[in-house]
């Protein structure tokens, strides 16, 4: 029982018309990186937030360092020596470092007041004794995402973790920022003999960094290796319970005319700050440009402003040789755009209205939905509708069911079907796979690259760049507002990590 | 989609008979408390209702005007705006429409009545698209906007109706001049308030139905509700929709204000409209926004009211029990969603903890 970090028990989690843990027995050791794996809705989180005392399991038994979990609440299981870093930071921006460290915790001077000199202090030991290496005095806000994490790490080690859980840590990290996480890991579990666990699909992560995987499918845990036995293609098979075929994506045809020009486009975010300052580029039929980026550099901006959702401040945008800058999205759309859109709960899916609804929007006025011109023919439409629903694959109750019932994968199924289906030469497409299952992504993969081989021209944006990667003909790299580097295939991964940070300019001064 | 809303009427429909029976439920406690006899007073509602003609016509014609201001404030709500200042676009339709009459008196009744039509319709148009521009545009809060309205267009009124416009007779202190009898609406029951303007309405009622259910402008204003951005994302141009509805929930509210007149009270004066619009918003909210729904609720409260005012001259309990049950079934029409959603997710656990040992079960035999 010694070696025992963790250990579940028959654990079960019912959620309102789901089972998301079912029967869940397994062993974590002390001191070794444990990966979970699994497709979304698997179970990993809901088991992880079990373990953190979010989630009170239905049934079934969790025992920590040998002692049972009575009381399922998050201080409860911070006290056994559990910490959890969450995919979403919850840190205070406007705090500094050693603030948001210390926060629920804090030293106090006379029981009353906040003891800022003991703060910084303490915070200044975590970092030496653990080697992050952080200014304890810099408001958070002004730290990258890699340094942000590392405050959340260092906010758990604080309040005592022993067991330390990491939720899809990566997805945020550009490729040098995961090398440091790594290193950070490997650091605390070898010095401190901490134990890790790290949920991820990302599997040549796994590869990387766990002593050993454990792999769920539909809320049962299928099956737990040590890393060294298995590899990625094994892990996949598992995930998904039969063979995943990563076809080689075969990309036909040659590049034509020049379908998106952006000329010097400025773009101010919602808080009226500039995001997006004086960028060029262009889009040509039948290529896939793809944008490597971090988050919130602007690349939403970017991509509102070419399909009229938002405002551009200065320069111009020309699709299909037409000046296309101001226009709203229904004037956009009428010169042959579609666009699968970053937040598809916001501004994707309504997700009150039915399937079928929503996989006839952009089509709706149609002459052969209407009856003189205005009156729907609704048998034409459910027809219509089914058939999208059915090539599409999208598993739901029906046509019928309203779009917000449907898991976030086929929801998205729901958008690329509509947007896919407009036959638009230009297609804008955003976080195509954000959420989605492995198996839904080779088919939403295929989708795209089929799309180019018949011409379209397509700008792709996404947080996860081996998506980047595969799709791309090209690639470029935005880093707050400004293209940073241009790079066509092959394509080395070190290398655009480097100009996503914006590290090219550091280099040119170097030299 | 029969399937769903078949599915989806089923528990409206049985939250709203729930509702209603613990309404009169708790109406007749407290006509007990009060001294009264619940069925002797419940019986004499009815009669006030049904007992004669007159009162049919009553009801009739109260019902027209919750339905149009109910399906008014629908509309709005279709795409997204609450339009809480009917009340105001009324009154000033009805008092534009009166004077039209009495500025035009000479001409012959085609030309008035549809004079006083297009006057009301303007009138309200208007009134409605200054909240419905200053929402869109400037994103004011058309709630507030709309009630600080109606307090304007209701002192409004009642400046005209005591100077400018006064009526002539020195008796009458806040009214204006009457209408020329040739210019009254027909009445279908003789000596009630029933007027032909209930054909209009009717013809209202069905468009306003049949655009928002079965076109492709009531598609795209459902889908303006739902979710604004993914409207305008799909091509629609929200901005504009959501101002003509207004604009025409307004045009409706001012046209109620006509028929009043027109039919009822042929000169304007405060009983044009005690509240009506706000009645009708209720009957709206009541019927979950639903048009058809709201035409049935319509006849319901209306038979309510007026056989209330009847049971009061009667049996002599005061019509305010009217209020109270309304009030009720209010609180448990809002309240079902809450109640009813917790029921659905207890059943929901259960059902889950015993698949779960089921499943347990099987395994270990």
């Amino acid at each position: 029982m010694d070696d025992i970090a963790v250990r579940f028990e028959h654990v079960s989690m019912a959620f309102p018309g789901v089972l998301a843990n079912d029967d869940v027995t397994l062993d974590i050791r002390r001191g070794e990186v444990f990966a979970l794996v699994g497709e979304n809705g698997a179970g990993k989180s809901t088991l992880m937030n079990v373990l953190y005392g979010i989630n009170t399991p239905t049934d079934g038994k969790v025992f920590i360092k040998g002692r049972e979990m009575t009381a399922f609440h998050p201080r409860a299981a911070i006290s056994m020596g559990v910490g959890m870093v969450h995919q979403h930071f919850m840190l205070v921006p406007s705090f500094t470092v050693a603030q948001n460290i210390v926060l629920s915790q804090e030293p106090r001077r006379g029981r009353v007041f906040f003891a800022s000199a003991a703060a910084r202090r303490k915070t200044r030991e975590l970092v030496e004794r653990y080697g992050l290496e952080v200014d304890p005095d810099l408001p958070v806000e002004e730290l990258s995402v890699g340094l942000q994490q590392r405050v959340e790490i260092l906010k758990t080690l604080y309040r005592g973790a022993e067991i330390l859980i990491l939720d899809e840590p990566t997805a945020v990290l550009t490729p040098q920022e995961t090398d440091e996480l790594f290193a950070v890991i490997r650091r605390v579990v070898r010095e401190q003999g901490m134990t890790v666990i790290i949920i991820t699909h990302k599997l040549y992560e796994v590869m990387a960094i766990s002593d050993r995987v454990g792999v769920m499918r539909k809320g049962r845990l299928v099956g737990v290796k040590d890393t060294s036995q298995v590899d990625e293609r094994m892990l996949s098979s598992m995930m998904v319970g039969r063979p995943v075929l990563y076809d080689s994506l075969e990309k036909t045809g040659v590049p034509g005319e020049e379908l998106i020009r952006v000329e010097d486009l400025s773009v101010r975010d919602s808080r009226g700050l500039p995001a997006v300052k004086g960028l060029s580029l262009s889009v040509r039929a039948g290529e896939i440009l793809g944008i490597a980026t971090i988050e919130g550099n602007g690349q939403s901006e970017l991509i509102e402003a070419i399909t009229g959702m938002r405002r551009a401040e200065s320069g111009r945008v020309i699709l299909r040789g037409r000046d296309a800058t101001g226009l709203d999205p229904g004037a956009i759309r009428a010169i042959g755009l579609a666009h699968v859109p970053e937040d598809r709960l916001a501004t994707g899916v309504s997700r009150e209205d039915t399937i079928r609804d929503n996989l006839l929007t952009g089509r709706h006025r149609e002459a052969r939905f209407n009856r003189f011109g205005f009156h729907q023919r609704v048998s034409t439409i459910e027809r219509y509708a089914a058939e999208l629903y059915e090539k599409f694959d999208i598993r739901g109750a029906g046509t019928d069911a309203l779009a917000g019932e449907l898991s976030g994968g086929n929801m998205q199924k729901v958008v690329i079907a509509r947007e896919f289906s407009f036959d638009a030469p230009v297609l804008i497409v955003a976080q195509p796979t954000r959420g989605v299952d492995v198996g839904a992504i080779e088919f939403i993969h295929s989708q795209i690259i089929a799309r180019r081989n018949q011409g379209c021209a397509i700008l792709l944006c996404s947080a996860d760049l081996d998506e980047v990667f595969r799709l791309s003909d090209r690639i470029v790299t935005i880093y707050e507002g400004r293209i940073t580097g241009e790079f066509t295939g092959p394509f080395s991964k070190e290398e655009i990590g480097w100009y996503m940070t914006g590290s090219r300019r550091e280099k040119e001064a170097v030299q | 989609m029969k399937g769903r809303l078949k599915r989806l009427n089923w528990g409206y429909l049985g939250s709203l008979t729930v509702s209603v029976l613990l309404a009169f439920a708790i109406g007749a406690v407290i006509l007990l408390i009060a001294g009264f006899d619940p069925l002797e007073a419940y019986g004499a509602m009815v009669q006030g209702a049904f007992s004669n003609a007159r009162h049919i016509g009553d009801f009739l014609e109260y019902a027209m005007v919750l339905c149009l201001c109910g399906l008014a404030c629908v509309l709005g709500s279709r795409v997204g705006i609450f339009n809480v200042g009917g009340e105001g676009q009324l009154l000033l339709g009805a008092i534009a429409a009166c004077q039209v009459g009495v500025w035009l008196t000479g001409l012959s009744a085609w030309i008035v009545i549809p004079a006083a039509a297009l006057a009301a319709m303007a009138v309200g148009g208007i009134y409605a698209l200054i909240p419905g521009w200053l929402k869109v545009k400037v994103k004011v809060n058309e709630v507030i906007t709309t009630i600080m309205l109606n307090t304007v267009a209701a002192s409004l009124c009642q400046y005209l109706a005591k100077g400018p416009w006064k009526n002539p007779n020195k008796n009458m202190v806040a009214a204006t001049a009457q209408l020329d009898p040739r210019y009254w609406f027909g009445t279908v029951i003789p000596n009630s308030s029933l007027s032909t303007a209930i054909f209009a309405a009717a013809v209202i009622t069905f468009l306003t139905w049949y655009v928002m259910q079965k076109t492709a402008r009531g598609f795209e204003m459902r889908l303006t509700g739902h979710n604004p951005r993914f409207a305008f994302f799909s091509g629609i141009k929200t901005d504009r929709l959501v101002i003509a509805c207004m604009v025409i929930s307004g045009a409706m509210c001012g046209l109620v204000g006509m028929f009043r007149v027109y039919g009822a009270e042929h000169l304007y004066r405060s009983s044009i409209s005690n509240q009506y619009y706000f009645e009708g918003l209720t009957v709206a909210m009541i019927a979950g926004y639903q048009p058809v729904t709201v035409i049935f609720l319509s006849f319901f409260f209306a038979i309510l009211k007026i056989g209330a005012q009847g049971m009061e001259l009667s049996a002599g309990v005061p019509n305010q029990i009217y209020l109270i049950i309304q009030t009720v079934i209010i609180f448990f029409m809002a309240a079902e969603s809450g109640i009813f959603a917790s029921l659905r997710a207890g059943a929901q656990r259960r059902k889950a903890r015993a698949d779960i040992r089921r499943k347990e079960g099987a395994d270990h035999a």
